[in-house]
């Protein structure tokens, strides 16, 4: 059926002449309804465009089109408004990929020193299905963590001595022990932390948020990706952009990329010769054919589109002045440790998530991959911790004597969690460990989040959680609970779905978190 | 006009008007009040009789907020409804809900104790769940017999009531009625005035992030007509200076105030003294010092003021200082 031609036969206030889908039977009231909404809308798009001018279109397609129609009154409109007022209104997630182990971060096991080498109990494991790394292994030794904790703080937390920096800010924290995940291997297990599905082509935290609320500041992305360099590598796991893409969601709220070097956003320079004003043109002309064509044929693909070109063109003057780091006092590279001078150290992301803060860009995930110790893993998760303990520690701080931590939540954590026994050979000095997602532990600081809290708690092993369970999708309920959003509404319909990034099994918001 | 016409038409004046989009876009919450109203109907009309039975006071109102969605006049799940007595005793599709005397023989009972995760678990799709107060008093009315007529302290031993929440205070002037003005101040201004939730008397956040340079002394002045619907102000890096503070002192229901990098000083902040309700002052990396910024933390009602890369000091903390 061509919803555009004007003798369209199903035109829904024709119902009196014609049988319409409310008399099928056997259908239920809701689908025949929002069969109804769906064939006024083509409909709409297809006639009432020019009648009703592109406010109304905007309207109707929510975010994506409002935000480039020049004349709209109302540029940027989300497609919700919070449920409730907000405690966060931006989220910096520092993603540690391949995942640290919590034994020598966050869950001390004191107890285990006195196991060394001993097999961990039948029981405990559970029949549990490992990984092909060491489901061939014929022992399972415990190993205890090299490293050693002590208190940190008013709250006394036990904090590894991987962490002296981290450390100082031990009551600004919250640290939950008992986080649990699906999956055991990275791609999968990284994929639902950062989209809640497993599978690909689900929304990314970021894309909810941007979707849902909206943009801050319309001269950059509402949601922002950093790699960064790595210490070390082994084990690297492979990030791509269906990590941060908008799956179903319109693209402009997928992130954007941030690289380091001269270049942060690629093609985003004008080629030599072109100078800003013959740009523009350009742009416009272009915005007008896929306006032309947007009239015609009503995708929403063609406004996104269009907001995509005039993104860049504004990002053309903003991102400059965000990456130009010589305003910053002395205080500052004090405080980050020299390697922030250096684009795309770990360091110089965070400062950059800081500026990023700063100018209201709502979402900024940054990488840090080559935590998945199967062996070495006292060397090298003492790389990966001398390289991202005093940034991490410099982004609490200088967020929160800027006033920002109030209002932006800090995330920290890996995919999954490690195994307590030795993967490979266990000696004094050496083990690794494999793969765990029974348990493991992430941090929340600030946006709202109860400082100086320790949430949920595992067995002597850290095997299994005895306390306070909180899934992936607890986790990601309990994010937008601080943006103001309640996760069960905020929803986009897709394949006949109300798609949820907590999706449809059960998900609560931990309200213990809550400060 | 059919129904799609005029929504659409609607819509259509939503927008001339000024609103912002997304009630259009929702299910409008009123549709929803008004189920639930139907509910509660429902209800009252069947207890009015008893009005001090354990059932009308103590297991009714449970039912009606956690179970009547899914078990009540608009939709029967599991052929199931519990908006009165004698539908709860008739039971559902599994026979009778409850077996009086015996919480753990009746169905109702035993669904609301179930792991959370369990799929027979009620109230299903992770509505939320009984709190243990709440499962306490449907097991003691069971265990006493669930009599319909069974006077409320007849049964010993029930949780008190927790203390009705108190009214959501307004923070501000619903701001829909202001709608046109406040879409014609953003246009004009180039700012934005975004309401801080779907609560309409939670006040507006005044927003200046996309072009902070546009926003300046003479942009505030502006705006005077939506003053006291502004709870948070978000001035960053804008170019107001001390006159301009005069004009945020007008903003009578701000809370929330975000100064850094601009160039306001202690005397400008005077005129902060006149907001009665405002709780967070960012002053950071402005040219304030301590002779303008010890009256404000004097204010009642202040309880952060940050102070980084100025020359004001802090009690415990040399750039910040909270005073909670
Ligand atoms: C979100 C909707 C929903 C809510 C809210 C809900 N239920 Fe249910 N309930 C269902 C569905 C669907 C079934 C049928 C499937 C089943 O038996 O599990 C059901 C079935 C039942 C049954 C079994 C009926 C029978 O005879 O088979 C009982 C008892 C029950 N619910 C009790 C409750 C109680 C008590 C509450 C409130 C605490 C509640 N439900 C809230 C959806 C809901």
């Amino acid at each position: 059926m061509n919803p555009h031609s004007s003798d369209h036969p199903l035109c829904s206030d024709h119902g009196g002449e014609h049988p319409t889908v409310l008399d099928l039977p056997h259908v239920p009231l809701g689908l025949k309804r929002e069969w109804l909404d769906l064939e006024t809308r083509r409909h709409f798009l297809g006639q009432g465009v020019k009648a009703l001018g592109w406010a109304g279109l905007a309207t109707l397609l929510g975010r994506s089109a409002p935000n480039l129609l020049a004349n709209s009154p109302i540029p940027g409109a989300p497609a919700f408004l919070p449920h409730y007022a907000p405690k966060a209104k931006r989220a910096i997630y520092l993603f540690m990929a391949g995942s640290p182990s919590q034994f020598e971060t966050w869950d001390y096991k004191p107890a285990l020193a006195d196991l060394f080498d001993k097999d961990l109990p039948e029981s405990v494991r559970g029949g549990q299905t490992l990984t092909g790394m060491t489901a061939s292994q014929t022992r399972f030794p415990i190993a205890p963590s090299i490293y050693k904790f002590a208190r940190h703080g008013k709250a006394g937390r036990f904090i590894s001595e991987l962490f002296p920096y981290t450390a100082k800010v031990s009551d600004e924290l919250c640290v939950i022990k008992s986080l649990h995940t699906d999956a055991i291997n990275h791609e999968p297990a990284i994929l639902q932390l950062t989209t809640g599905n497993m599978f690909p082509g689900r929304p990314s935290i970021g894309s909810w948020l941007s979707y849902g609320l909206g943009a801050m500041n319309e001269e950059l992305p509402t949601f922002v990706v950093m790699t960064s360099k790595m210490p070390h590598r082994t084990n690297v796991q492979a990030l791509s952009n269906r990590l941060w893409s908008s799956g179903f969601l319109s693209p402009e709220h997928a992130a954007v990329a941030l690289r380091s070097g001269s270049d942060p956003v690629l093609y985003l320079n004008n080629p030599k010769g072109v100078e800003s004003d013959v740009r523009r043109a350009m742009i416009d002309g272009v915005n007008d054919l896929n306006r032309q064509l947007f009239e015609r044929v009503g995708d929403p693909e063609i406004n996104a589109r269009i907001s995509q070109y005039e993104m860049a063109f504004r990002m053309q003057t903003s991102v400059p002045e965000l990456t130009d780091f010589s305003n910053e006092p002395q205080s500052t590279w004090d405080l980050y440790g020299p390697k922030a001078k250096e684009p795309g150290t770990f360091a110089y992301n965070c400062l950059m998530a800081r500026r990023l803060a700063e100018r209201g860009v709502r979402f900024t995930q940054i990488f840090l991959r080559s935590w998945d110790q199967h062996s070495n893993l006292p060397k090298n998760i003492k790389l990966m911790a001398e390289d991202s303990d005093q940034p991490t520690y410099a982004l609490v701080t200088d967020l929160k004597r800027r006033g920002l931590l109030d209002d932006t939540v800090v995330i920290w954590g890996g995919e999954f969690g490690r195994t307590v026994y030795s993967q490979g050979t266990l000696t004094p000095t050496n083990y690794g460990r494999d793969h765990h997602p029974r348990c493991f532990s992430m941090w929340m600081a600030g946006g709202g989040v109860k400082p100086g809290m320790s949430y949920g708690e595992t067995d002597d092993f850290s095997y299994n959680i005895v306390k306070d369970p909180m899934h992936i999708r607890d986790l990601h309920a309990t994010i937008l609970h601080l943006f103001g959003l309640d996760h069960s509404k905020l929803s986009f319909k897709f394949q006949g779905l109300d798609q949820k990034l907590t999706g449809v099994l059960p998900s609560k918001v931990i309200n213990d978190l809550l400060a | 006009m059919t129904s799609w016409l005029s929504r659409i038409f609607s819509v259509a004046r939503f927008v001339r008007s000024g609103n912002a989009s997304p009630s259009a876009r929702r299910p409008s919450p009123l549709s929803r009040v008004g189920r639930q109203g139907v509910a509660f109907l429902a209800i009252a009309v069947s207890s009015a009789r008893a009005e001090d039975t354990f059932f009308a006071k103590r297991v009714t109102p449970i039912l009606e907020q956690k179970c009547v969605v899914c078990h009540g006049a608009e939709k029967q799940k599991g052929k199931l409804r519990l908006d009165s007595f004698a539908h709860l005793m008739r039971g559902g599709e599994g026979g009778p809900a409850v077996t009086a005397g015996d919480p753990k023989g009746s169905e109702l009972f035993v669904r609301v104790t179930l792991h959370p995760e369990d799929e027979d678990f009620m109230p299903a799709d992770s509505k939320p769940p009984l709190t243990p107060d709440e499962v306490k008093v449907l097991e003691l009315w069971i265990a006493a017999g669930a009599s319909e007529v069974i006077a409320l302290a007849a049964i010993k031993g029930a949780p008190a009531l927790a203390a009705p929440k108190a009214a959501v205070l307004p923070l501000a002037p619903d701001w829909r009625a202001r709608a046109p003005q406040i879409a014609q101040l953003e246009k004009a201004l180039g700012i934005r005035l975004v309401p801080r939730s779907m609560v309409a008397t939670d006040g507006l956040v005044l927003r200046t992030a996309s072009s902070p340079g546009r926003c300046d002394d003479t942009t505030l002045a502006k705006l005077a007509p939506v003053a006291d619907l502004i709870v948070e102000a978000e001035l960053a890096r804008t170019k107001i200076t001390d006159a301009g503070l005069a004009v945020v002192g007008t903003f009578v229901n701000l809370r929330v105030l975000d100064l850094t990098r601009t160039a306001v000083t202690s005397t400008g902040l005077n005129d902060l003294l006149a907001l009665k309700n405002l709780e967070t002052l960012n002053l950071t990396a402005t040219a304030v010092d301590d002779s303008g910024v010890a009256a404000l933390r004097q204010m009642a009602s202040i309880k952060q003021t940050w102070v980084f890369e100025t020359k004001a000091g802090g009690a415990d903390n040399p750039t910040a200082a909270a005073k909670k």
